[in-house]
């Protein structure tokens, strides 16, 4: 009889697979609604690595190195990039239909939205203070926050000075440093059983490849595009959605999964900001236009 | 050098400086095994198709960072193997890998009589009846390093494991399965 491991292998090529699908495909189809979009500048933008490149690439561009280069190459164009992002990833979703099981989309504001049929469960959240029960970092002021960032934090004047404020720099943090603003309570917006807070507020940058958050949208959650003193973000409402954050390693860990509710991500003078709580798009729209 | 691939080195620096058709030869090149890969993984052929088009994009967009010396083989199938342990886990639930045997598979023998092509495949069949029947992951190093034919590294890649662990789990894996095959064979 032969060696178990010369049965093993000569079992390999009378196996049956699932017949392999062409990934490329995929790639162009998202390319070809890229164009259809807008998004792509075809004499500008040249092959279509760059094309994808295109389709991945944030609104927001860091100072330094390859990626600031690159982003001053299109900066005329981030405003009408990110607009067409927006709509590229409101096409993709409005194209999901139950019987497909996931239509993974990205779009140009450091933000990776998944359409899945059955959301994850997500982990019970850690004990302890919000900003580790949250990823949000550590706790600080908002003048050593400023101390350390390169770009500058905005307070929306509607809600006034926060009560608490975290900062996450790298390696869990994005590579420009990420802020978060606690509004504890306010009158007009209700505590959040999700977060423990009325209202979370996230400004974050980083390099141009970078997503900051990673959301996962059952069937009952809503999305939708919204513009923002002329700048384009979304709306994400109805069930709490899924939100990931990264862990120490940088890694979006699906472990990590916390449940958030109501949220509007938008681009703010190159900062991405998320403004999350039980709130209305109204109110949010409110505070957004309230940064200062 | 018209007609002979390019190596993976060439097509990566090709793909980083913007070059499509590059990527694309990548992606077709790997692609089976990225798809497989994540099949054994998942047990479940969409769940396999998303991540390893998740896989596809994210090494696409890590490519600037990827080492020019080391393999790009190990390198993408970690990707696809995380993607696919991601979407288990977030599924909450592995799908049971059931391996089939192909119909009317015939080895490359030259014209094997009637008798012999029906003992060879209800020993195939036996066998891969008690690989299916092994634990999840004696299954899944066994189906890595004869089914898949990944190296130690790509295994160890695949199993988000050390190569020296990669090695002692399919020792134990073989240990497991032997005396069964063995038994069979004296039935």
């Amino acid at each position: 009889m032969p060696d178990l491991e010369d049965q093993l292998t000569a079992l390999a090529p009378a196996l049956e697979w699932p017949s392999t699908p062409n990934f490329l495909p995929f790639h162009r189809e998202e390319s070809a609604q890229a164009r259809s979009s807008g998004l792509l500048l075809p004499t500008q933008w040249g092959g279509g690595a760059q094309r994808w490149r295109g389709l991945l690439l944030p609104i927001h561009r860091e100072v330094s190195g390859e990626a600031g280069r690159r982003g001053r190459t299109l900066g005329r164009n981030r405003w009408a990039l990110a607009a067409a992002a927006v709509f590229l990833i409101a096409a993709l979703l409005l194209a999901y239909t139950p019987t497909r099981k996931a239509i993974a989309g990205w779009i140009n504001l450091h933000t990776t939205i998944q359409r899945v049929e059955h959301p994850p469960t997500p982990s019970p959240l850690p004990s302890g203070p919000l900003g580790s029960q949250l990823g949000l970092g550590t706790p600080t002021s908002l003048s050593d926050a400023q101390a350390q960032l390169s770009w500058k934090i905005t307070v929306p004047s509607s809600l006034g000075a926060p009560d608490v404020i975290y900062l996450q720099m790298p390696p869990v943090g994005p590579s420009g440093g990420e802020v978060t603003l606690v509004y504890a309570s306010r009158s007009d917006i209700k505590v959040s059983g999700q977060t423990g807070v009325s209202v979370l507020i996230t400004e974050a940058r980083g390099k141009v490849d970078e997503n900051f958050f990673y959301k996962v949208l059952g069937p009952d959650a809503h999305l939708e595009s919204v513009t923002i003193n002329g700048r384009p973000g979304f709306w994400i409402s109805g069930s709490p959605h899924e939100f990931a954050f990264q862990d120490a390693s940088g890694d979006f860990r699906q472990e990590t999964l916390r449940l958030a509710t109501n949220t509007l991500v938008f681009d703010h003078n190159g900062t991405i900001v998320r403004i999350e709580g039980d709130m209305t798009k109204e109110q949010a729209l409110q505070i957004a236009t309230s940064l200062g | 050098m018209e007609g002979r691939p390019a190596d993976d080195s060439v097509l990566i620096a090709r793909a980083v400086r913007g070059d499509s058709a590059a990527y694309e030869e990548i992606v077709q090149r790997y692609q089976q095994v990225a798809f497989r890969t994540a099949y054994v993984v998942t047990g479940s052929a969409p769940d396999a198709e998303d991540a390893a088009q998740e896989a596809f994009v994210k090494a696409f967009r890590a490519l600037d960072r990827f080492r020019p010396d080391a393999p790009f083989r190990p390198w993408l199938l970690r990707i696809v193997a995380n993607e696919a342990r991601n979407r288990v886990r977030s599924s909450g639930r592995r799908q049971h890998l059931e391996l089939r045997l192909a119909e009317g598979f015939r080895p490359g023998d030259a014209a094997p009589s009637p008798e012999a092509v029906a003992v060879a495949a209800d020993e195939r069949r036996r066998l891969l009846a008690m690989v299916n029947a092994l634990s999840g992951d004696d299954r899944l190093v066994i189906s890595c390093r004869y089914f898949l034919e990944l190296s130690s590294e790509e295994t160890a890649a695949a199993l988000g494991v050390p190569e020296g662990t990669v090695k002692s789990r399919l020792s134990r894996a073989l240990a497991r399965l032997r005396p069964r095959v063995q038994e069979a064979a004296n039935a």
